[in-house]
């Protein structure tokens, strides 16, 4: 990372939230210079395109890793693009700020790599343009909100030479590759996987705004593809801009049904509406169901996205076997193993440490809002008092993966990415395997404008 | 004037806005975005969210160190200032293991953003600044909207004002209970309070380890709620005598502390009033 001179100990410091403290409260004893982490021979040069929620999300994670250097940032939104340069100038980057990602690829010849979190409907355009202008590539997921989209990223990867990386970050998340290679392959405790759910359930969120100063004029808007600032602000909602929830959030989670099974689905039949909001042009809840042909059988597997509730879970991904079941999630709270009481023993696999017993693991505690406290236990009630609990019949025992995530949770995809550039990796996400999840998402829009069963080739998924 | 109030769950308590002379739909919009902010925060500052800084701080061995955003290095350093300057009255890593004598559990470097431990384990807690330091993020999302005047709170027991609330002089907040009770205006500032009478005999006295014997509540006012909500913790720890000397030698800061009889002692910026 860079280092800038050794920090003066200023009321500043201490005072940033804003107002002004008659005596500074001095934090002398917490102040230490670290020691030089950065400055490598393999720093890379990276620019940002698209600096809102995304776009910040890659920011801080990036800033995170070491021997990345932000050269300059680019958003059509002046209140986005300060933002990003803000925040990096306080890790001491000096980013030149961009409107118009062209004049960003034209006037920094030294760039490595570009990362792009625009709207959907413009990521084909900024990958293409930065990959053909020498960049490597990190873009957001979903690749394109078309297939045609997508398929250009692909070319002018292979034109180029370039990479691309598309941001399915759960493809580098260490507990998704253990799940996937040790506990699902490897020693298979789920046995033959038949069947998979997933879901991602979110509470009603109102309309995005703005700050009443900060509006784009109608000519800035219309140069870069927007009708007004309701729709710049809320592009998610409109079908010219983006492919709607099942590509807003279950693109994730169908990419994980493609990783976890290793194979694409041969058909898949959906249902969803827009049933709710009505400043939405997309669909508002969505149901789909493919059918996986994998080597051990049929994987029947279900979809479902809700924006109107958040009940049911949250999001996870559920795999079930005739042996096991394992549901994951990104975070760590609602990720569990399950063994059926048909299966061989697990216990060699704790004393293996391929697995840790119940109540164990690092996830093991039930879902605690932060800052909770512990309240007062009644006592007598203990689980440990010897009582025996009746009820209909056993809960399947709730078994964990012994493997954490310490780090925001984009890093380890964003890493794979700058360490591919290096050499030293391979893609975890390259533009051929992420088409092929775009094929698999957007299929489900046209399934549920059809209202009938649609099938995929194998060729479908070829870019 | 018309006035909205808006509210919010986060960090195991609730949030609420409340403003005044806002359009409704403008004013619904921008509490939606000042409470974005807040889900934000809450991902990077929780120790029990695996992936925030704080967990991967509270994993270091001694001696290592990591690169923290920024938002939990502007909050460990408002929570750092309020430890030193009150002598651990207030101590954000007050649970963690032993290490090098004298010194504290963590050393900050504000410039690169690294987080170095200095015992083992670290225990990271933002709990008794997190709420403050939130509040104060949320008010600057709504003046970047051009809202001139809000009152602020976290679960009760934090209050920040934005602006002046026009021609009343100030937000209303009131302390204690009748016929003790205090009501002043705030403007621009914040008040915090910190107690045994909601969540249970919480508060650990970092400096002894054991639990603080003060057994009526205790108020901080500052310039900011991140320094209100640790100064309020650090007041109800500390004797009568420490806070009346911290308030002497702190510009900006004031304390009430309430007396067994439900009266409040006033010390600092509070000492005056005027109340109503």
């Amino acid at each position: 990372m860079p280092h800038a001179p050794a920090p003066a100990i200023s009321r500043r410091d201490f005072l940033s939230t804003g107002a002004k403290l008659g005596t500074a409260l001095l934090a002398a004893p917490y102040l230490m210079r670290a020691a030089s982490a950065g400055g490598g021979s393999d720093s890379l040069n990276v620019a940002l395109i698209g600096c809102g929620e995304q776009g910040r999300v890659l920011l801080n994670a990036c800033l995170k890793i070491p021997n990345i250097r932000f050269r300059a940032v680019c958003d059509i939104w002046p209140y986005n693009r300060r933002y990003g340069e803000r925040l990096l100038k306080k890790f001491g980057h000096d980013p030149v700020p961009y409107e118009d990602y062209r004049e960003l690829l034209a006037s920094t010849p030294d760039l490595d790599a570009v990362l792009i979190a625009t709207p959907d409907f413009m990521h084909s355009e900024h990958t293409v343009a930065a990959l053909r202008a020498g960049k490597h590539v990190y873009c957001e997921k979903l690749m394109s909100n078309t297939v045609s989209g997508a398929r250009a990223m692909v070319a002018a990867s292979r034109e180029t030479g370039k990479l691309l990386q598309i941001g399915h970050q759960r493809r580098s998340n260490p507990r998704y590759l253990y799940a996937r290679d040790r506990i699902v392959n490897g020693d298979r405790l789920l046995g033959r996987v038949t069947n998979s759910t997933a879901q991602w359930n979110r509470a009603v969120t109102e309309d995005l705004g703005f700050p009443a100063n900060q509006g784009l004029s109608e000519a800035v808007l219309h140069k870069y593809g927007y009708g007004d600032m309701h729709e710049f602000r809320n592009w998610r909602w409109f079908k010219k801009y983006a492919g709607g929830v099942i590509s807003d959030l279950g693109a994730h989670q169908i990419d994980i049904f493609n990783f976890m099974l290793g194979t694409y689905p041969t058909s898949v039949i959906a249902a969803g509406g827009r049933d709710y909001y009505t400043t939405h042009e997309w669909y508002d809840n969505v149901f789909a169901i493919y059918e996986f042909p994998t080597p051990s059988g049929l994987v029947r597997t279900q979809y479902q996205v809700l924006t109107t509730t958040s009940a049911g879970g949250g999001y996870h991904e559920y795999f079930m076997g005739d042996q096991g079941a394992l549901k994951m999630s990104e975070n760590p709270k609602y990720t569990k193993l399950y063994r059926e009481a048909r299966a061989p023993d697990w216990d060699a696999y704790v004393s293996q440490g391929l697995i840790l017993r119940p109540g164990s693991g690092e996830g093991a505690p039930p879902p605690v809002k932060p800052w909770e406290k512990p309240h007062a236990r009644l006592a007598g009630l203990s689980h440990a008092s010897g009582a025996v609990d009746v009820r209909e019949s056993a809960e399947l025992s709730a078994w964990d993966m012994p493997v954490t995530l310490d780090k925001a949770i984009h890093q380890p995809h964003l890493e794979n990415f700058f360490d591919s550039i290096r050499g030293k990796d391979t893609l975890h996400s390259p533009g051929e395997v992420a088409f092929a999840t775009a094929v698999t998402v957007l299929k489900v829009n046209e399934a549920v404008a059809a209202r009938k069963m649609l099938a995929f080739a194998p060729d479908d998924f070829k870019a | 004037m018309s006035r909205l109030a808006f509210r919010h769950e986060a960090m195991a308590t609730y949030f609420e806005i409340e403003l005044e002379g806002a359009d409704p739909a403008y004013g619904r919009a921008a509490a939606a975005a000042a409470f974005r902010e807040l889900d934000r925060l809450e991902g990077e500052l929780s120790r029990y969210v695996e992936s925030s800084d704080i967990s991967r701080a509270n994993r270091l061995a001694a001696g290592a160190s990591t690169v923290i955003g920024d938002d939990a290095m502007e909050c460990l350093l408002v929570a750092a200032g309020v430890a030193a300057s009150t002598g651990r009255a207030f101590d954000p890593a007050y649970a963690s293991g032993p290490g090098e004598s004298g010194a504290p559990a963590f050393a900050l470097d504000p410039a690169a953003h690294v987080l170095t431990a200095r015992s083992s384990p670290l225990r990271l807690d933002l709990g008794a600044v997190g709420k403050g330091f939130a509040l104060d993020r949320l008010a600057g999302v709504l003046r970047e909207w051009g809202v001139g005047s809000a009152l602020l709170n976290s679960g009760g027991s934090t209050a920040l004002a934005l602006g002046s609330r026009g021609a009343e002089g100030g937000w209303a907040v009131a302390m204690g209970e009748a016929p003790h009770r205090r009501q002043l205006r705030l403007r621009g500032t914040a008040l915090s309070g910190s107690g045994v009478a909601v969540k249970g005999a919480h508060v650990v006295d970092p400096r002894s380890g054991r639990a603080a014997t003060r057994a009526e509540r205790a108020w901080a006012h500052a310039p900011n709620a991140a320094l209100a909500d640790a100064l309020s913790t650090a007041f109800f720890v500390m004797s009568d005598a420490e806070v009346a000397a911290f308030c002497a030698e702190h510009e900006g800061v004031g304390a009430a502390l309430a007396r067994p009889d439900g009266s409040l002692a006033l010390h600092g910026t509070l000492a005056a009033g005027p109340y109503e």
